[in-house]
């Protein structure tokens, strides 16, 4: 136990979420939980912990995350211990790989493609707390609708289908051309046509199709590269659609946190990495596995 | 082929989920087979409206444009 505030290792304590507060004998706890997921008897003992170690004040963080505010440095150690032994881990702060938020994907949504909880937690398994130049932020969303912000994280990923038409069982309603949010769709003698270039893979059109005549021939993770909110903010870049394994997606997941790791430089984000060496080299680099 | 509505419900201005109780509840009074004309906003209407219309097994028979709304041509399934 530190006997003086001074004492501590703000570094290694930040690493594990416990973020000194303006306040300085004050910390902030960050807890840990896989897609904003926790169970309703972690949500008690975090609400334990509050009251006994904190002022009962729980912050819901950004990220999907719980945060539990004005705990003593004296306690910290204990009130880890308690939250740990009921199965809750601390969260991160600082330049490593932070907690994957999601949406809750197609175990529960209409719209979801893609089961996004394993993905998550796999995800979680591997790379939480990984050092790397500056912080590094995943988020994985069951579709198009993009509700968790694939496109504002570090690497997102995103589940998609591409359509296909079956001439056959349509009866022409022209519900598919007017509820394409991207225009995709239209019709030219008598059939009806899609544009995959501005096509967005988002499912609209084969779940609405009231003769199933839209399908989806291809189903899979688009995967998005760099991006940002912060000071400078960015988007995401797309490195690849509709990937169809999860073993091909974990690859690449694996290329984009190494090529980070070697290429970026202290305190600068992935985006704006990607930006500094060239947004097609990178992805290129990436994809074909050749690395700087 | 030119079968006539037997019912019109103009759901312009009216938000999700409401059109589509609305439009339940219309369908309701009709037998299977018959037909109902719905107008309906587009964005979020569209976006969700149709895609109920079959999940409770009735089938859109046409969707016209009409400026920032459109004209829905619904079929009662079979209950």
């Amino acid at each position: 136990m530190s006997s003086s505030v001074r004492e501590i290792d703000l570094a290694a304590y930040k690493k594990v979420g416990m973020i000194q507060q303006k306040q300085q004998e004050y910390f902030a706890m960050r807890l840990h939980g896989v897609g904003g997921d926790f169970t309703a008897a972690q949500i008690k003992k975090v609400v334990e912990v509050a009251e006994k170690y904190g002022r009962s004040q729980i912050h819901l963080s950004t990220r999907q995350g719980i945060e539990i505010h004005f705990v003593h440095y004296t306690m910290l150690e204990e009130a880890r211990m308690e939250l740990e032994k009921a199965g809750i881990m601390m969260g991160a702060c600082g330049p490593r790989v932070r907690v994957v938020t999601a949406c809750p994907g197609e175990a529960t949504c209409r719209w979801g493609i893609i089961d996004t909880k394993p993905v998550s937690q796999d995800l979680d398994k591997k790379y939480f707390r990984q050092d790397t130049p500056h912080k590094f932020k995943m988020a994985v969303t069951g579709c198009p609708h993009n509700c968790a912000k694939a496109t504002e994280n570090d690497l997102g990923i995103m589940g998609g289908i591409l359509p296909h038409w079956q001439k056959e069982s349509c009866t022409h309603c022209d519900l598919c051309i007017h509820s394409c949010p991207t225009q995709a769709i239209y019709q030219k003698s008598g059939e009806y046509h899609f544009d995959e270039s501005k096509c967005i893979y988002c499912s609209i059109c084969t779940s609405n199709c009231p003769t199933n005549s839209w399908v989806a021939a291809k189903k899979g993770y688009t995967l998005w590269i760099g991006g940002t909110m912060g000071k400078v903010p960015r988007l995401a870049s797309r490195l690849k659609v509709l990937i169809e394994t999860q073993d091909e997606l974990y690859q690449l997941v694996e290329r984009i946190i190494e090529y980070y790791q070697a290429n970026g430089k202290k305190r600068e984000r992935f985006g704006h990495m990607i930006d500094r060496l060239g947004e097609a080299k990178v992805k290129e680099e990436i994809l074909s596995g050749t690395r700087a | 082929m030119a079968q006539e509505p037997k019912k019109r419900l103009d759901l312009h201005g009216v938000i999700c989920p409401m059109n589509f109780v609305k439009t339940k509840l219309a369908l309701e009074d009709l037998t299977p087979g018959d037909l109902l004309e719905i107008i309906i906003d587009e964005g979020d209407a569209m976006l969700n409206v149709p895609r109920s219309i079959k999940e409770e097994g009735h089938k859109i028979i046409k969707v016209i444009p009409l400026g920032e709304t459109f004209q829905i041509l619904i079929e009662k399934g079979q209950s």
